[in-house]
């Protein structure tokens, strides 16, 4: 325990991102994700416009082979935070890794990270979500240092999500219609979600003689006694809130041909799962948790480029906005990684140079999932 | 979950009386605070269920017309009650609800001409009694609508418009595409959501006509709760 049990400041000491291969163009996607049933996607160009990304990166060649795993990657940008905090990985204690879809379905992810660090015994965490899982594991990682458990923790988050988007994914399965079109809940998601990993490093005290982060809070919110399934995989559309309808009873093969592998997304839900994103933030600025006008550096992944307007427009109604001269992004160059895409933008505003010792970061991580947000507060020390 | 729950003493903390814009700011935000709330319980009750997950059928679309009539009936009664109980200080204000009741006191009868359309009699939607949601809403604006300078009402206003402009629409796309439903047959809810569009508009101004105070803005809020409390209940009573 710490000293006279109480809870200690936490400090992100090192962030690091793994972005593999090089950088695809628009035009050039579906060489790397193949084409379903050998023909061009006709939904591509509209998720892309929705969207608003140029370029992204695939842990798969050319034909298709997988050139890294998701543990690999995500064991990649851990060694680069550790490196980054002038650690290694002999140092790290406790290790939590977050993913969508992990390398197995069974065992959990962090024992295929810590595997690939090839790092000695050590506490691991396995968190499983959407995008928010990455602050799933920031909270384990930082709760975890911050009540004396550990010395060093690092919290990873990783994607390889290109591999489920392969024609074999759906060619054969009632997502094909008999015009050969793949359904638009399954061909949207093709063209918005791309591979990498990122990572933290968090300590009880800020790198010597660099820049950290000190973790203020961690706050997540999740609705999902609310809503059904946005964002989904392991069911059918129409049975995706049914306890026993799931992929596990039909069994694998009739689940594949049923359409109820592939990764999906219900567009017209995601409306209101937007709206009730916005009502968790304004909630925050409403009790006082966030001031909007107190946040230096807004870290915020978002993937609906297209929406930002009606949002902007109720955000400044509503005195909760943050100027938008204040929003850090790289969506348009790395792409929508899911739950890495915030350590990767993290990590790219503080080699960036702009954040500056005082100023604070404020990492917002909506999940359509089952609707939920989390919120990570930081301050630059 | 205390958190979801808005804390009245939050309303001292904002704003000072002559910060006008700072006010309907706020008030914006708390009544944004109401209505996605809102919008969650009704995603959650048994007929909204019904539809977001393709089970809808042509007698839930019934119950539904059925049970919204006493409300749409209803909403330019009390609006107009609430018109004539505004004071001469708020002039303009009088004259927008005036203006907003007359826009809306036929909507009902579109209703029943959908109701018809998708194969109902119309005797069956004009001799429905209210459910026990509808019967509650209905009592609580008309005993709003009937004090002197009603202001809270404009809660009440945003909470139901709010659902015709963000709501009504994609749930009448939603039906007509389960149900294979001629255009005839769900007008009401493809016209609200073109038409209630402007109306959120002429919300902002209207929020600036009233007194710019605490009192006031903690009634427009706390009538946006009861309102949309009421009117989910109206929806969760809907059993085909």
């Amino acid at each position: 325990m710490s000293e006279a049990g109480r809870l200690r400041e936490v400090y992100v000491t090192g962030t690091g991102a793994f972005l593999p291969g090089e950088p695809v163009s628009n035009a050039r996607m579906e060489d790397f994700l193949g084409r379903v049933g050998g023909r061009p996607s006709a939904a591509g160009r509209r998720a892309l416009r929705w969207n608003g990304i140029r370029t992204r990166h695939y842990a798969l060649g050319e034909d298709g082979t997988p050139l890294h795993s998701n543990a690999g990657m995500c064991a990649a940008a851990v060694r680069t935070a550790l490196d980054e905090a002038g650690l290694g990985v002999g140092d790290l204690q406790h290790l939590a890794a977050a993913t969508t879809q992990g390398d197995l379905l069974v065992p959990g992810h962090a024992c295929g990270v810590q595997a690939e660090l090839g790092a000695p015994a050590l506490e691991i965490a396995s968190y499983q979500s959407v995008c928010g899982s990455a602050l799933m594991a920031a909270k384990g990682a930082w709760l975890s240092v911050r009540a004396g458990e550990a010395e060093v923790a690092a919290a990873c988050a990783g994607e390889f999500s290109s591999r489920w988007f392969r024609p074999a994914f759906y060619e054969g399965t009632a997502l094909v219609d008999d015009r050969g079109r793949l359904v638009l809940e399954a061909d949207f998601l093709r063209f918005t979600l791309s591979d990498g990993a990122g990572a933290v490093v968090m300590e009880p005290a800020p790198r010597p003689g660099g820049r950290s982060l000190r973790v203020e809070w961690i706050d997540q919110v999740s609705l999902a006694g609310r809503f059904d399934p946005c964002m989904w995989a392991g069911a059918t559309k129409a049975a995706r809130a049914e306890a026993t309808a799931g992929w596990s009873h039909a069994g694998p093969a009739a689940a594949h041909a049923a359409g109820a592998v592939a990764l999906q997304q219900d567009f017209e839900l995601l409306k209101v799962v937007i709206r009730a994103w916005i009502e968790v933030w304004l909630e925050k600025v409403e009790t006082g948790r966030i001031r909007p006008d107190e946040v230096d550096h807004l870290v915020c992944h978002y993937s609906v480029q297209s929406l930002r307007e009606e949002i902007v427009g109720l955000l400044k109604s509503t005195a909760a906005m943050i100027p938008e001269e204040k929003w850090f992004t790289t969506l348009p160059e790395t792409g929508n990684i899911g739950s890495a895409s915030i350590w990767v933008m993290l990590d790219a505003l503080m080699r960036s140079g702009r954040a500056k010792p005082g100023e604070t970061v404020l990492c917002i991580v909506p999940e359509s999932g089952r609707a939920m947000i989390g919120f990570m507060m930081l301050e630059v020390v | 979950m205390d958190e979801r729950v808005s804390d009245p003493s939050t309303a001292s903390r904002s704003p000072s009386p002559q910060g006008g814009e700072e006010t309907v700011a706020n008030t914006l935000r708390r009544l944004a605070i109401v209505f996605a709330d809102f919008e969650q319980r009704l995603e959650a009750t048994p007929l909204i269920r019904k539809l977001t997950r393709g089970r809808f059928e042509l007698a839930d679309y019934h119950a539904f017309l059925i049970n919204l009539r006493q409300q749409v009936k209803d909403g330019a009664l009390w609006m107009s009650r609430a018109a004539s109980n505004i004071g001469e200080a708020h002039l303009e204000l009088r004259s927008t609800l005036m203006r907003h009741a007359v826009t809306e006191h036929r909507d009902f009868r579109l209703l029943e001409a959908d109701f018809v359309a998708a194969g109902g009699e119309l005797a069956t939607i004009r001799g429905a009694a209210k459910n026990v949601g509808s019967e509650a809403l209905s009592a609580w604006m008309f005993h709003e609508a009937s004090k002197p300078d009603p202001f809270g009402l404009l809660g009440a206003m945003f909470v139901i418009e709010g659902l015709g402009s963000v709501k009504a629409a994609p749930w009448g796309r939603q039906v007509q595409t389960r149900l294979e439903l001629p255009d005839e047959a769900v007008r009401f809810l493809l016209y609200h959501g073109e038409n209630d569009a402007g109306h959120m508009q002429e919300f902002e101004a209207m929020l600036r006509m009233v007194p710019q105070d605490a009192a006031t803005a903690e009634r427009i809020v706390t009538c946006a709760r009861v309102t949309a409390r009421l009117y989910a209940l109206q929806i969760e009573e809907i059993v085909a």
